[in-house]
């Protein structure tokens, strides 16, 4: 009697099981419909940029990068235009950016400075999002969308995958429900991974106080450097271009700046390719100070200096070591106006 | 107790608690104030998947389950198995069996429902935690937890190693002590900023022009890498002019 019971049991079971895995068949069925159907790879990404810059979100997420793991929390806040964002580290260092209006703070409790770096008023920095168009589709091949289940959450992977060594590639797990990218990768030609941001939380909180944008330290006994970025009225400065430019990119920008350090504006050129930017600094080379040439890196950046007509030129960039060694060896001073990379470009000279 | 309770109601959340032990457990629900508080609280959590997900589905549910637990109770006050709320639920006790079939797919459908949120609904219980304090506005030392009108919430994968340097010189006083004076820009005998200093401002500079994803990887760069390149030297000289101008209160350089 009771072996009899255990096994009707034991069937029901069964069977229960089977109705359960349908209604999970038919709800998997009803999501994809829902949410995702027929959305491609790019239109994952168009999302995640929208979801990237135009809501408020709090997360905190570990950032991997040769052999190092930093926690940091980030918070960004968007009203109407305006857009704060705050970047901090919650392991060792304290370190802290703040970007708030056009100003961004960084905060080195370690060095005890602060670096105020401002943004020109009219820059388009909002706006200009990276994108994937007919430019420079013949430089990225975007792939994947499809569903992967990450931390608990259904994700779509796409993967920006570079078609040439100038240039990293991105691996992206976007949250289906909030485009938000759980999970980024960055990665080389041939996908081995150099850099990794993973939130351990993400929040999407309506409103976010504006207490939430001070400093966790107390900075002013710190050494405070401010760089103005100024328009471009040196024409000497701002001559300088790019002879050759390697495939996909053009010059978005031009201008000068004042840089903690340097007594005369510096020259910042930003070529981009619509993901990534190489930004090009020169300044005079002053005569006490040894030349600065060849490769560094800060973090996953590549920087590479070199010295032209008297000049120190530094390539920076997310971009492989040999991208910034190529941008760093092509700039030169000219006279004559460079046609080459002209594309979209706005000179701001007198 | 509680704790086994708790693990029963989780259980038939899940959709994978035994048959009968399924239904003592609904009858118990009919009876036990602090039970069915706590089938409340998994109502919410249920509420809050839905906002999360967009799907209605759990709170129809969670109603269904309430209806079953109603008729429950009806049917409980004639036929209680005598179970009293300290004894362990028994393993399929006989009496059950017969008599309640019905109810018990009755109660189970809704249930194996459930279960498919039931992964997240775990998970949920974290959120709900942490969103206890309420909109508490975030003290800018723990806790990231504003009032969120939405949480993703994410299993925790490995905790992250913290594997920075503890620097000294981080007091943490909530207070922006912006000086009226700034060092603008310093001159090129400035002590403060050597090479790879200004590699760092180079990257500050270069990040304001970058697209979304790669601004944050350039400056998460400078979060990590750059005190490995300061050269212990430069630390050591901006530390004693720190030292020196700390009393000034702003900042310094001829």
């Amino acid at each position: 009697m009771l072996p009899d019971l255990g096994r009707s049991l034991e069937l029901r079971g069964t069977r229960l099981r089977r109705h359960k895995a349908s209604r999970v068949a038919v709800f998997t069925l009803l999501m994809s419909a829902g949410v995702a159907f027929g959305a491609e790879p790019k239109e994952w990404l168009a999302r995640m940029n929208h979801a990237l810059t135009s809501q408020n979100y709090v997360g905190v997420f570990t950032h991997v990068q040769g052999g190092r793991v930093e926690t940091l929390r980030i918070i960004h806040r968007v009203r109407g235009r305006d857009v704060s964002e705050r970047l901090v580290s919650l392991d060792g260092s304290g370190r802290e950016f703040i970007r708030e209006g056009n100003e961004l703070i960084c905060y080195f409790p370690d060095r005890r400075e602060v670096l105020v770096e401002r943004r020109a008023p009219d820059g388009l920095l909002l706006g200009a999002l990276p994108a994937i168009d007919e430019d420079n589709s013949s430089v990225y091949e975007i792939k994947g969308g499809e569903r992967q289940r990450l931390l608990g959450r259904d994700t779509r992977l796409v993967a920006l995958q570079p078609r040439d060594q100038y240039r990293y590639g991105y691996r992206l797990w976007i949250d289906e429900k909030t485009a938000m990218p759980l999970k980024t990768q960055l990665c080389n030609q041939s996908g081995d991974v150099i850099e990794q941001i993973v939130f351990s939380n993400i929040d999407l909180p309506e409103r976010i106080s504006d207490s939430q944008f001070k400093p966790q330290v107390d900075a002013s006994t710190y050494r405070w450097f401010r760089a103005d970025r100024q328009v471009a009225d040196n024409s000497a400065q701002s001559d300088w271009g790019a002879t050759r430019l390697p495939p996909g990119f053009r010059m978005a920008q031009r201008s000068a700046q004042a840089m903690p350090g340097s007594s005369e504006p510096v020259a910042h050129l930003v070529f981009t390719d619509g993901v990534a930017s190489v930004s090009v600094f020169v300044e005079p080379r002053k005569a006490d100070l040894k030349p600065t040439e060849g490769p560094s890196r800060v973090g996953s950046s590549s920087a590479f200096s070199t010295v032209v007509d008297g000049h120190q030129v530094t390539a920076v960039g997310e971009v492989p070591p040999t991208t910034v060694e190529f941008f760093a060896k092509q700039v030169k001073a000219s006279k004559t106006q460079q046609p080459a990379p002209a594309m979209g470009l706005a000179p701001q000279r007198k | 107790m509680t704790e086994e309770r708790d693990s029963q109601l989780s259980a038939m959340f899940d959709g994978e608690l035994p048959g009968a032990e399924c239904e003592l457990l609904a009858r118990r629900l009919s009876r036990d104030e602090a039970l069915r508080a706590q089938w409340s609280r998994f109502s919410m959590i249920g509420a809050a998947l839905r906002a999360e997900r967009g799907v209605a589905l759990h709170d129809r549910v969670s109603q269904r389950v309430q209806t079953a637990i109603a008729k429950e109770a009806a049917y409980g006050d004639g036929a209680d198995t005598g179970a009293t709320s300290s004894q362990p639920v028994p393993a399929t006790p006989v009496s059950v069996k017969t008599a309640s079939n019905a109810r018990w797919a009755r109660l189970m459908r809704p249930v194996a429902g459930a279960s498919i949120a039931a992964g997240v609904a775990a998970l949920s219980i974290m959120w709900m935690r942490t969103d206890v304090g309420g909109p508490d506005p975030m003290l800018a030392s723990t806790s990231a937890e504003a009032s969120a009108a939405e949480s993703i919430v994410l299993t925790p994968e490995a905790a992250p190693s913290t594997l920075a340097s503890n620097t000294p010189g981080a007091s943490r006083a909530p207070s922006n002590g912006e000086p009226d004076v700034y060092v603008t820009p310093a001159p090129s005998t400035s002590p403060g900023i050597a090479p790879p200093a200004r590699l760092a401002n180079y990257v500050v500079a270069h990040s304001e022009y970058s697209g979304p994803l790669s601004r944050r990887m350039a400056l998460l760069g400078l979060v990590a890498a750059d005190s490995e390149n300061a050269t212990p030297e430069q630390a050591g000289s901006a530390q004693a002019n720190d030292n020196a101008d700390a009393a000034t209160g702003a900042a310094d350089a001829p």
